[in-house]
């Protein structure tokens, strides 16, 4: 799906998205079991719970822009990236998307620990829909990327969390796609790896992509952002220029603290 | 202004659009090619030893089913060892199938909360692995079937619409399976005892026309009866099986595959939201 040279131009939309909710049921447990099922029969004790993860979100993303998606934790900024993604369908509205997506979501590749970095690369790209020869021309970029080295070919158990996070972004960003989705995945990588990616994701937006970025880091947002979203209990509470965002968002934990005193949260 | 390359809406209950479904998945084969390699890599099952054990490991059961089988009769004879071994090896690949199956979705979350793609692809790289690790002990069967000195007919190749529908079977059972794993977790700890459970009912350590007339009945609730003894009607007594067992035992493969797949893809939305 992802093609090198982009088609888009600036401004086209890249990502539409109207009146979006979502609503889901997720086990209390960690890890339901039919025991604990049985135990609880009859004592009436609940084993889901209902959450509004997204209410009546609109949104466009265009194509040449960053968008940071700020908020606090449990806002939904994961589920609105899921939904952009495919990965979780929403329960209301619609979401457009005009050109291939490259995800780099909480838990980035390395879906089995106890296979080689290189397998998990081409596992994670075949299952995202290319084909073997598409991976071929981009892996040694990727590894390149990744300054992995050698540690390519080692099982990922072997791996620390930031030679995890520096393969997961190689792989998202080096493939190209017209839209990549980051959530939350620049903040492991130590300083220089993380100047590296934020330099990729500037030559991304010159090269009229579109880039979809979520993190606490308000530092990193202001630096390569031409748009922020604040969304706040699925709720989208203002869009605009970053530093006026921010500045609202800041000063709304600031009051949120002194409030959540009064509330006993 | 372009068409939207994708859309994504809400899902009414029930099944995605099968063929868009199809066509993502058909796409997407050489994952499940890719996947089998280097998990059986990963297993070293491409290293001498490995393949080595692969067979090692169902010959050493098969010795063992076969002195029980001594002890409790009393005698014993070359056909009864042929017929041990045969249905013992495609019992593993159906109870290979289950095991490999039942954690394919919650060992896959990774790749689920990051990814979209047709979910059902990781049962069905399980059941592929275990289709892998049944073909060479297909072949050291018929290998032990020629050193026993049993007659070779035409007859046996009815044995191969009984592994097609041992394999449909198969995929049935873990689909359902590792769907059923994302909700109830301890799935996974049962499944010893069923497989366990289900070895006992079926005709493996005993032909079936062994069964008395009471204990007959048992046939009926275990899928696996009737496959394995057309079987080994057609692989070790070089017989054409009994066809109302033939359509007995595709009705429950082509029953679990379908109640399993509609089970699996009117769930496999929410499975992100479940891991």
């Amino acid at each position: 799906m992802p093609s090198v040279s982009n088609p888009h131009k600036t401004n086209e939309i890249a990502v539409s998205v109207r009146d979006l909710c979502l609503t889901y049921k997720t086990a209390i447990d960690r890890r339901p079991t039919l025991k604990a099922r049985l135990k609880a029969l009859g004592r009436g004790r609940k084993q889901t719970r209902v959450i509004n993860a997204l209410d009546h979100i609109n949104l466009d993303v265009e194509y040449g822009h960053v968008l940071g998606i700020i908020g606090t934790n449990g806002a939904g900024k994961s589920s609105l990236m899921r939904v952009m993604a495919g990965i979780v369908p929403p329960t209301f509205g619609r979401v457009e998307v005009y050109g291939s997506v490259s995800t780099l979501l909480a838990l980035g590749v390395g879906f089995n620990p106890s296979l080689t970095g290189r397998d998990n690369v081409y596992l994670g790209g075949l299952a995202a829909g290319m084909s073997r020869k598409e991976i071929d021309t981009h892996f040694e970029e990727i590894a390149d990327f990744s300054e992995l080295g050698e540690a390519i070919d080692a099982p990922m158990r072997t791996y620390s969390s930031g030679m995890y996070a520096r393969l997961a972004f190689s792989v998202a960003a080096t493939v190209r796609p017209d839209i990549l989705i980051v959530d939350e995945a620049l903040s492991t990588g130590d300083a220089k790896f993380k100047e590296k990616s934020l330099n990729r994701i500037k030559e991304l937006r010159s090269d009229d992509r579109a880039l979809i970025l979520v993190s606490h880091a308000m530092a990193t947002l202001l630096d390569v952002c031409n748009d922020v979203a604040w969304i706040h209990k699925g709720k989208l509470i203002m869009r605009g220029e970053p530093n006026t965002v921010i500045d609202a968002y800041r000063e709304f934990l600031q009051v949120g603290k002194s409030a959540a005193i009064d509330e006993d949260v | 202004m372009t068409t939207p390359l994708q859309v994504y809406e809400p899902f009414r209950a029930g099944l995605p659009p099968l063929r868009r479904y199809w066509k993502s998945l058909w796409s997407r084969r050489t994952f499940i090619s890719e996947f089998s390699r280097s998990e059986l890599r990963e297993q070293h099952f491409d290293s001498a030893f490995g393949q080595l054990w692969l067979i090692l490991n169902p010959l050493l059961l098969s010795a063992v089913y076969f002195l029980l089988i001594v002890i409790i009769r009393g005698s014993s004879d070359s056909t009864r060892y042929a017929h041990l071994t045969a249905t013992l090896f495609l019992f593993y690949l159906v109870a290979n199938s289950l095991t490999g199956g039942v954690k394919s979705i919650t060992a896959g979350q990774r790749l689920i909360l990051n990814t979209a793609f047709p979910r059902i692809m990781l049962p069905i790289s399980a059941v592929v692995i275990a289709i892998i690790k049944f073909l060479p002990t297909l072949a050291v069967f018929i290998f032990i079937r020629t050193i026993l000195g049993l007659p070779f007919s035409w007859q046996m190749l009815w044995a191969i619409p009984v592994l097609l529908i041992a394999m449909l079977l198969a995929l049935g059972l873990a689909i359902t399976i590792s769907c059923i794993n994302v909700y109830f977790r301890d799935i996974t700890n049962f499944l010893p005892y069923m497989t366990r459970t289900l070895l006992y009912l079926s005709p493996i350590l005993y032909e079936a026309s062994d069964l008395n007339a009471k204990l007959k009945t048992l046939e009926l609730f275990n899928p696996l009866f009737p496959i394995l003894d057309s079987w080994s009607r057609a692989l070790v007594h070089g017989q054409v099986p009994h066809i109302s067992y033939l359509l007995i035992s595709l009705g429950w493969a082509v029953g679990i595959f379908l109640i399993g797949t509609y089970f699996f893809l009117s769930r496999e939305r929410e499975f992100a939201v479940r891991l």
